[in-house]
């Protein structure tokens, strides 16, 4: 049975209906894995035996007429920088190769408890510090619509194994766009939450006042389906929000479109945006327009120095947070070293990747004495004028509409070599990750080279709902996100960019 | 040439909650098994995050409040970055920009000493270093690693090493009073680095010496002796160096207890950088008007109050009202005896007997006083057989100790013992005659010289074994021999 397409839960109709086992479901995406992950490389832990142990037992409680979870059936992929434990979790990173944790990310958790089922763990940037897994300590993820290009990243392997149907939905993080770019790259929907939506309890940190979990999946249905699982308040996160949980899935249909007020940012519709791209995304708007919305142009004027402003806050927290990682207590280390300092320097210059060394140096840099307030300081305050620019924008609108990701996948290397070309790419989605609100990003369309572009619906903080229903909406009267990929039609010829 | 130390102190007090600081260990580590009080939170394990336990912020804001601080309205953890093995993440959390309380002062042997702030921290764990096998080998372990420590640091208000011992020991009362940490500085529980200089004044000239941090300090002799050293050491240096300080020439210094010397650990103090900034992990925290004047009721009465209570209330010296009042639970017993009658005298009289025999009792065997070994009533009771002249105060010293000892009424035992107090005229008429047949060579004597009737009266109280009314004995012998 072709189980691509099918929504999450159209799926456990199937299986409820006995139609279909739980194993049988795991097997078909294990098959896919075997047959066509080679050449995508998603994944960099393939969990075959605890998804068939897991399905089996779905499958035994199914049988017997037990009540099973939520999410029973439901296959999913996990980024590799969540820990789960026993199994490994390196963070796509040399300094934890072969690294098999204690204990397990919540957010993980919360999903295992409801019966979704976790198939492997997939590729990212190290510590998930760059946007197109070229950073991996292990290997690059291929885009599945064209094998030569970046998937995006962090979460690219995430992204890359849900657009190639290697499972239902995914995990990533998005802390200046890890979520919604590789989603809009690869042509599937991803959700960057609230702040503090989601416990980042179990999640390596990277900026721990930045860093938000998120799923993945090809419609919106499945994220409202998950999101629902994994938000709430954790006990052992000091800064998620003790908000209920609305019923997202419930209240996908309660949006009227009719009078909506979507607002067009100006800044996001120029320089550096690629007109094929600003096309397409403008065509998204029109179509709400054609449904009853009306569009509404508006200025978040201090755009322009997110990228600054992230720069120079995330790293300063990168460069607490990867203190820990010393080779004394896990990780990989050296050995013997004749004191403690080459044993820091030795551990830490063998294993830890260049991206990470260069983001540990400039946020070392920024929070040094005499330079504090000049970087960390000045860019906090930055920080409080772009939220407040958000907060006072959605005032006037009700949804902010606007691309993810200036263009569409870029050669596997043409950045590689160029950090600062790498950082540019983010300027349409850092801006969010600094004021902390959610938004949204789903398929559009394609440019000429059949590469996919994604748009984002921005909203205020903990209005997952009203974007989400949005979104959703627009998914009913387009069907970009139905597309499959080259790889997944079994074209192996077109992947390749032939 | 005039002389004046100046000397600032850091005092950490790990606070005896039952987690940790930022996880749900338990805070347990003096004798416990290495590592065995550890999760992901306080072994820094990846993607582990801190919690801030609520009853340590309470505590580290009522001991400030003790302190005479002010509390912020909003305070933040910060990180304090700096490599060392046993940090496990690779920084502190603390507070620096906003600590939980500030601007205090508290009274040291009749001077104000200002107290900069009172701040929450963590601790590290312990690195143990050792040779086996011919190898040397640094083991760690976390237990101790998140563990609740308040900072209290003090401004450089203290003017000697007497001072800073005094300040020590009434911060460590307070800590006590207060039941938030045992504040034990052999065992580590209060820690103490004091910060010194010297400012010489000599011919119209004014001069500073460099600072210093003196680290390692592990007891309260240890403390004074340290800063007495290192008042002397600076001295000499200043006379034959003539350096003074600035920016860059603080020093860290260790205290070696062996050698009674401070020694050089590490030089120009002014450049180590710890790029602290605002915790990520853990939002503001800010406690309501209504949350701190909770916190301020759960305050006791406190050493200095008790003292003046004592003086205006129970008559008390200042000598025996500032003894009875060192130990809190020694003063709470103290009081619930007192509290039995309304009456300076007896106050007094049960203050003499907790200090002259109880206490001089407990010091001998080393024990605690116990509560219930104390019964008010028996004070009572023994208080008015004393008034009514039937047990000397000498008896009754003797006495409350076998009665502390063995729960029974110290009257009964002095009746028992034959201890009661002969104040009838006729017997102790027998008895001097008695005294007056066996002794004429101290008759002859008090004839000749009456300031030796002590002896005449000596002998009766052998003779009654202790048991004649003194006072009693000397008028009728002074009576019969006239």
């Amino acid at each position: 049975m072709d189980l691509k397409n099918l929504t999450i839960t159209q799926i456990q109709e199937l299986l409820f209906s006995k139609k279909i086992t739980a194993v049988e479901i795991v097997n078909f995406y294990l098959e896919r894995i075997k047959k066509i992950d080679s050449q995508i490389k998603a994944f960099i832990t393939v969990t075959e035996k605890e998804a068939l142990k897991k399905a089996k037992v779905i499958d035994e409680k199914i049988k017997k007429g037990e009540s099973v979870g939520k999410l029973a059936g439901a296959v999913m992929a996990v980024k590799d920088i969540f820990l789960t434990k026993d199994i490994k979790s390196t963070a796509s990173s040399q300094v934890l190769k072969g690294y098999i944790p204690q204990y397990s990310s919540t957010v993980y958790q919360k999903l295992i408890d409801e019966d979704a089922i976790i198939i492997g763990k997939t590729n990212t940037d190290p510590f998930a510090f760059g946007g197109s897994t070229e950073n991996s300590g292990f290997f690059t993820t291929k885009n599945p619509w064209n094998l030569s290009k970046v998937p995006g990243g962090s979460s690219g392997g995430s992204a890359a194994a849900v657009a190639a149907d290697l499972c239902q939905f995914a995990l990533g993080t998005d802390t200046g766009g890890s979520i919604r770019q590789p989603a809009s790259l690869c042509g599937i929907s991803g959700l960057k939450p609230t702040y503090g939506l989601n416990s980042r309890f179990g999640i390596t940190a990277m900026a721990s006042s930045f860093d938000c979990p998120g799923v993945f999946a090809k419609n919106i249905a499945d994220l409202a389906l998950v999101t629902q699982i994994t938000a709430g308040v954790d006990s052992k996160d000091a800064t998620t929000v003790d908000n209920p949980v609305p019923d997202y899935s419930k209240l996908l249909k309660d949006v009227n479109l009719k009078g909506l007020k979507i607002g067009l940012p100006k800044e996001y519709f120029s320089d550096p945006i690629n007109s094929e791209v600003k096309d397409k995304v403008m065509l998204a708007a029109k179509e709400f327009e054609k449904k009853g919305a009306t569009l509404v142009d508006i200025s978040l004027p201090s755009t322009n120095l997110g990228i600054a402003v992230y720069y120079v806050l995330v790293p300063s927290e990168i460069s607490a947070n990867m203190a820990r990682y010393d080779g004394i207590r896990f990780g990989q280390n050296t050995g013997n070293n004749p004191d403690i300092i080459s044993y820091y320097m030795n551990t830490r210059g063998k294993y830890m990747e260049a991206e990470v060394k260069r983001r540990i140096i400039i946020g070392t840099y920024a929070l040094s004495s005499g330079y504090y307030d000049a970087y960390y300081t000045k860019a906090s305050k930055v920080r409080t004028l772009i939220k407040n620019e958000f907060v006072d924008a959605l005032k006037n609108v009700d949804i902010i509409l606007a691309p993810v990701s200036p263009t569409t996948a870029w050669d596997i290397g043409a950045k590689a070599n160029d950090p600062l070309q790498m950082y540019l790419a983010d300027a349409f989605s850092v801006c969010i990750n600094v004021a902390g609100i959610p938004s949204v990003a789903l398929p559009c369309g394609f440019d000429s080279q059949n590469l996919p572009i994604g748009f984002q619906l921005i909203g205020n903080f903990f209005e997952e709902s009203k974007i989400l229903s949005v979104a959703h909406q627009y998914q009913q009267f387009t069907d970009y996100h139905l597309k499959e990929t080259p790889l997944s039609r079994g074209d192996a010829r077109r992947a390749e960019g032939f | 040439m005039k002389i004046t130390p100046i000397i600032g102190l850091e005092v950490h007090v790990e606070l005896k909650t039952k987690s940790k600081m930022f996880c749900s260990c338990s805070a347990e580590h003096f004798h416990v098994d290495p590592n065995t009080h550890t999760c992901p939170t306080c072994l820094g394990l990846p993607g582990a995050l801190p919690v801030p336990n609520k009853t340590a912020c309470e505590w580290c804001i009522k001991l400030g409040l003790a302190l005479g601080c002010t509390p912020n309205e909003s305070s933040f953890f910060e990180r304090k970055n700096y490599f060392y093995p046993d940090l496990a993440k690779g920084y502190q959390l603390t507070q620096y920009e906003k600590p939980f309380v500030i601007n205090g002062k508290i009274t040291v042997d009749g001077q104000e000493i200002r107290i900069n702030r009172a701040h929450m921290e963590e601790d590290t764990g312990k690195s143990v270093h050792i040779i086996q096998n011919g190898e040397e080998l640094t083991l760690i372990d976390y237990n101790r690693c998140g563990v609740p420590l308040v900072e209290i640091v003090s401004e450089p208000d203290i003017t000697s090493a007497q001072m800073a011992k005094n300040y020590l020991l009434k911060i460590q009362q307070i800590i006590r009073y207060l039941g938030i940490s045992d504040a034990d500085i052999e065992k580590g529980s209060m820690r103490c680095e004091p910060t010194i200089n010297l400012k010489i004044e000599d011919n119209n000239q004014t001069f500073y010496t460099p600072l210093a941090e003196i680290k390692n300090v592990a007891s309260l002799t240890g403390v004074q002796s340290a800063i007495d050293f290192e008042l002397n050491r600076q001295l000499e240096e200043f006379k034959q160096t003539g350096e003074v300080k600035s920016k860059t020439n603080k020093t860290t210094r260790g205290w070696d207890a062996d050698k009674n010397q401070t020694f050089l650990q590490r030089e120009k103090e002014g450049s180590a950088d710890y790029r602290y900034f605002p915790e990520p992990d853990i939002p503001h925290i800010e406690f309501t008007r209504s949350e701190i004047e909770a916190i301020k009721s759960t305050i006791p009465e406190l050493p200095d109050e008790k003292v003046a209570r004592y003086l205006n209330d129970f008559g008390l010296s200042d000598y025996d009202a500032k003894t009875i009042t060192a130990d809190k639970d020694f003063a709470q017993i103290y009081e619930s005896v007192v509290n039995l009658k309304v009456d300076q005298s007896f106050a007094k009289f049960v203050a003499n007997l907790f200090l002259g025999s109880i206490k001089t009792h407990l010091n001998e065997t080393g024990e605690e006083l116990n509560k219930n070994k104390i019964n008010p009533k028996y004070f009572l009771n023994l208080f008015e057989s004393v008034q009514k002249s039937e047990i000397s105060a000498t008896v009754a010293k003797q006495v409350i100790i076998d009665s502390y000892q063995i729960g029974q009424d110290p009257v009964e035992i002095a009746k028992n013992n034959g201890l009661i107090q002969v104040s009838d005229t006729g017997t102790i008429e027998k008895l001097v005659q008695e005294v007056i047949a066996s002794n004429p060579k101290a008759v002859e004597d008090y004839k000749k010289n009456p300031m030796s009737i002590g002896f005449l009266v000596g002998q009766l109280m052998k003779l009654s074994k202790g048991s004649a009314n003194p006072q009693l004995a000397k008028e009728v012998l002074e009576k019969l021999l006239s």
